[in-house]
């Protein structure tokens, strides 16, 4: 049984990317087989996030177009067995994609016996961010706590409900989950951000996860590390947990309080 | 569970419906010069509204029914004006023979004053009476049923019927009905009622955070909400052409 989850959000910049390698790479490290896939083709960016850049020979568009073998396209993460990342191309525009290619690679990885597809959707509503979420199963809604985000986070569930094949066909309908990211509890507390219920409210969704605003986040993406790596970072933290409920784990959320500060903190400002 | 997909086409022609406001012109001669010249005053009053914009034409205070040649002489005057005619409203048969010739709609949303003659069924020689048909009772279209939320970008219509949304309806989404709009949960969206014409319809919400109710045509934005409906559950309606609004259940 393989599943299908697009990550998706509809605005820009909201850490699409970042979640779906970080929540392939927490998929891996208990064992799954993960293949995580780059729609955004022409502005490529999930290689350099997984740290895999360098190793791009083949992309998703050379295998659509039969220019090689989806094995030959495929690139083996480095730190997970069962990890693999198939690069989006740099030179080509989102034309390139077809539903039937796109289809077509997912049965082959589907054969192949992968257990989830991670597809990282690009920003937008096109087509490249309609061919991430057509075949999907699930659906994680990266949203960050402020109106536009939310603003198009809504407007992409409207699409996930009308147009995937699920939807179309009149299937069971794609499974949505919420994940609210760069969520600063210091700043909801004085009002300038949405908080997670308000979010919760105006979506009608349930929070699969909250990441905590954090340099880390930068800092993981600059040296090509999936963020949920660096243990020692409440990001990882919190998308472990993300994680483990998207398994059906029932974990209550963390980090939706400023952390409290030290003495010697309080004392010297730091 | 993943099947194959057949090459899926784009189709070359995607049909949308959607409600357009249209002026209607009732003409009362058919003197293309008299229309022409009181014509070019409106619009010269008015061009940024009435420039190039689609009317439609009333035919029913004129004393005879037109004749073709004088119906293209007005069409005409309208154009040279700078309107265009698009269509004639729904009228008599004549009107319907005179828009097929024109080859121009019958636009069945204006209901002219004038009184439309009835269509007479064939005569027919009926051997023996059959008994009364049992009156049928008159079975009204169901509403249109929403169960799931109505997302931004969204439009639901319900023609000819109510609309009931038993979820939210979201900011930027669009909910529309000939009848009522029922929302039993938040409208953040914009709910139309009466999108035919039809003033008795209302529009009813749990809790009120409109961007925009319109009832027949009759439309507010809400730049900001009145502070005693926000959040609340309201109604609106039409009241001759005002539209007023009130808390629903004290």
């Amino acid at each position: 049984m393989t599943e299908i989850i697009v990550v998706t959000s509809g605005k820009g910049g909201v850490g699409k990317t970042t979640t779906s390698a970080s929540v392939a790479c927490g998929l891996a490290r208990r064992g799954k087989r993960v293949a995580v896939i780059d729609f955004d083709i022409g502005l490529r960016n999930l290689d350099l996030i997984m740290g895999c850049e360098r190793r791009v020979v083949y992309d998703f568009v050379n295998v659509i177009q039969g220019d090689c073998t989806l094995k030959q396209a495929l690139i083996k993460d480095k730190r997970i067995e069962t990890l693999f990342v198939l690069a989006a191309s740099q030179t080509r525009d989102k034309d390139a994609l077809s539903m039937e290619g796109v289809r077509k690679v997912f049965d082959e990885l589907i054969a192949d016996g992968f257990e989830y597809i991670i597809c990282d959707s690009p920003a937008g509503i096109e087509k490249g961010a309609h061919l991430a979420m057509y075949y999907a199963d699930r659906a994680i809604v990266v949203v960050n706590p402020e109106v536009s985000s939310v603003r198009d986070s809504d407007r992409i569930l409207g699409l996930l409900s009308s147009k995937t094949q699920r939807a179309e066909k009149g299937e069971e309908k794609v499974k949505e989950h919420l994940l609210l990211t760069r969520y600063s509890p210091r700043r909801v507390a004085t009002g300038e951000m949405m908080s997670v219920g308000d979010v919760k409210e105006i979506l009608g969704l349930d929070v699969i996860g909250v990441i905590p605003e954090s340099p880390d986040v930068l800092s993981a993406s600059n040296a090509g590390t999936p963020v949920i790596l660096n243990d020692q970072s409440d990001v990882s933290r919190a998308y472990e947990d993300a994680v483990g409920r998207l398994l059906g784990d029932t974990l209550p959320l963390r980090f939706l309080e400023e952390p409290k500060k030290g003495f010697l903190a309080r004392m010297f400002g730091g | 569970m993943n099947k194959p997909l057949e090459a899926v086409k784009e189709p070359a022609v995607e049909i949308r419906f959607g409600q357009v406001g249209l002026a209607q012109v009732r003409i009362r001669t058919t003197d293309a010069g008299v229309i022409l010249d009181e014509l070019t005053g409106r619009v010269a009053s008015a061009p940024q509204f009435f420039e190039r914009t689609a009317v439609c034409l009333d035919l029913s205070a004129l004393e005879k029914e037109p004749t073709m040649s004088e119906m293209r002489g007005v069409f005409d005057a309208v154009r040279r004006a700078g309107m265009l005619a698009v269509g004639l409203a729904h009228g008599t048969q004549a009107v319907d023979t005179l828009a097929r010739s024109l080859d121009v709609p019958v636009l069945t949303q204006f209901r002219v004053q004038g009184k439309a003659t009835p269509v007479q069924p064939p005569v027919k020689e009926v051997p023996k009476a059959p008994p009364p048909p049992v009156e049928a009772p008159v079975l009204h279209p169901p509403s249109l049923m929403q169960h799931q939320p109505v997302r931004s970008g969204q439009r639901v219509y319900a023609r000819n019927s109510d609309l009931v949304v038993t979820a939210t309806v979201g900011a930027g989404a669009e909910v529309i009905a000939d009848g009522c709009v029922h929302i039993y949960g938040t409208l953040r969206g914009r709910a139309v009622a009466g999108a035919r014409g039809e003033v008795t319809a209302r529009v009813f919400c749990q809790e009120f955070h409109a961007e925009l109710i319109s009832i027949a045509g009759v439309f507010r934005v809400f730049e900001t909400l009145p502070p005693e409906l926000a959040g609340k559950p309201v109604q609106a309606w039409l009241d001759g052409d005002d539209l007023r609004f009130a808390r629903i259940g004290g």
